[in-house]
This record gives structure tokens, C-alpha cells and sequence, in this order.
């Protein structure tokens, strides 16, 4: 192999690393969900906990989970997975959470 | 000959196992491992801030001043080694320089936009977040190319390089080679 031919080879290799990265959910939980006809709305969410006095940040998508970010009615950094058909809270690690 | 000094070897091997340690905690993705992640960072930041102090007032081949090259001496060297003709450096070539200023940068960076992630301010940042993420794989991708830069002048020059960073010595320069 030639100096060029390596070098060559390190580039792809790092550039596929990169595009890797972004690929992988983050999977701290997955749920058993089905398809979204079914789920409740991210905002129905937002609103149940705003009630609860949290400060809702960002909700995503991860796993069939609904992801919450928020500072709760304490002002702590909360984290949490909340099933997307019946809102029940989802542990970590939780594998295809029923809800 | 001695090249490396202790401060330089204990801050390179310290910041080498925080990297590792960090890339394996956010790899296995589990919540536990979440606050060892978080110390590692702070503990890289901790490191990376005492070896760029270092590198203005530590002994000969710690400095930046030593081995932050000019772009166009750092061209020339490239071409040469692509020729196969590059001449041996005692300290870091011109490269292996460069690689060291982009290593701790990037270490530094992805340490900082990590510990925004987890302040109230930006709790939550999706921006944040991918900054995160974007920066520690950029990082392993440096380290890739450090690793295969070490490897690979170690071949060329009979010398294990990687050996040098735990005994700090170096073969003394010969005619040719660059002090």
C-alpha cells in the first residue's frame, strides 16, 4: 500500500466514523408503542407536567418513547421517558416498555 | 536522551485514559454511568488547562514555541512524507504538532459544550447536545489519526514512540535529524 493509498484509507475511515455518530439513537429506553395513529400528542405531555410545575425544555422522540427534557417544580434537571400511548413513566433501561 | 519531562507524560497518559474512559461511558448508553462521564470531563479540562500552561513555560520540548510549526514548514514536511524522505524530529515534527494543538482544542471543547449540556441554562439545548456529540466524535477521529501519525513515524524512524511517552528518552539526534 502507498503512503497516499493509507492516508486515502484514514480519511474514509475517520469520515465514516463521523456519519456513524449521528445515526445512533440515544436509547436510554425503548417502547413498545406501535404505529403513531396512536399516540397522544408531544403538547397533551407538555401541558400534564406544566401542571405538575415543571419547566418542559424540549420533548423528542426516542426509541417509540417520548423524551422529556425539563427542570422540575424544584428547579432539578429532569430526564425522563413517558410512554407515548398512555403517558406512564418509562425506567431506564426499560426494553420495549408495555406502558 | 530525555525528551519527554514527567509533567508531559503523566498530563499525555492522564488525558489519553479520560478520553477512553469518556468515549466508553457515553458508548454503553446507561444512566448510571452518566456521572462518571460528567468527572471525566471535568477531570480532562482540569488536565488540558494545566498542560497548555505548561506549554508556555515548561522545558524546551513541551513548549509550543518548540513544536507549532509554520504552515509552510508543516506543507513541506507532508510532501517530504509523502516522498518518504521526511527527516527525524527529536521533539514533535510538524505534524505530530499540529495534532497536539487540534488534540487538546478538541478535547477542551467537547469537555465545555458538555458541561453546558448539563447547566439549567442550556438543559435540554438540542444545538447543545449535537455540539456535544459532533466534537467527541470528531475527537476519536483525531485520536484515529494520532494513534496511525505514531504508529507510522515509528516505523520509519526505528523507534517506539509510544515507549518514549512513558520513559520520556529518545535516541539522541543523528546528522540530518532535527534537534
Amino acid at each position: 500500500m502507498t503512503t497516499t493509498g493509507l492516508f486515502r484509507g484514514l480519511c474514509a475511515a475517520a469520515a465514516c466514523t463521523l456519519m456513524a455518530g449521528g445515526a445512533q439513537a440515544t436509547g436510554f429506553a425503548t417502547c413498545d408503542s406501535g404505529p403513531r395513529e396512536g399516540w397522544q400528542a408531544q403538547d397533551k405531555l407538555a401541558a400534564m407536567l406544566k401542571d405538575k410545575g415543571w419547566q418542559v425544555r424540549r420533548i423528542k422522540e426516542d426509541g417509540g418513547c417520548y423524551e422529556v427534557y425539563a427542570l422540575d417544580d424544584k428547579g432539578q434537571r429532569m430526564e425522563v421517558y413517558f410512554h407515548p400511548r398512555t403517558f406512564a413513566p418509562v425506567p431506564y433501561g426499560a426494553k420495549d416498555h408495555k406502558g | 536522551m530525555k525528551v519527554w519531562d514527567r509533567f508531559v507524560r503523566v498530563a499525555h497518559w492522564s488525558l489519553a485514559a479520560c478520553v477512553l474512559a469518556a468515549w466508553i461511558t457515553a458508548e454503553v448508553k446507561l444512566k448510571s454511568a452518566e456521572p462518571l462521564h460528567e468527572w471525566l470531563g471535568y477531570a480532562a479540562l482540569a488536565v488540558i488547562a494545566l498542560r497548555f500552561a505548561w506549554g508556555w513555560s515548561g522545558p524546551r520540548y513541551a513548549r509550543f514555541g518548540q513544536f507549532v510549526a509554520a504552515p509552510s514548514r508543516v506543507l513541506a514536511y507532508a510532501k517530504a512524507v509523502l516522498r518518504g524522505g521526511e527527516p527525524r524530529y527529536v521533539g514533535h515534527n510538524p505534524l505530530g504538532g499540529w495534532m497536539i494543538v487540534a488534540l487538546l482544542s478538541t478535547a477542551a471543547l467537547a469537555s465545555l459544550s458538555g458541561w453546558l449540556s448539563i447547566t439549567d441554562r442550556f438543559w435540554g439545548a438540542e444545538w447543545v447536545q449535537e455540539t456535544h456529540e459532533v466534537l467527541g466524535n470528531a475527537l476519536i477521529v483525531l485520536v484515529a489519526l494520532h494513534v496511525a501519525g505514531v504508529l507510522y513515524t515509528s516505523w520509519r524512524q526505528r523507534e517506539n514512540l509510544a515507549a518514549a511517552m512513558l520513559s520520556g528518552v529518545k535516541r539522541p539526534p543523528e546528522p540530518g535529524d532535527v534537534a
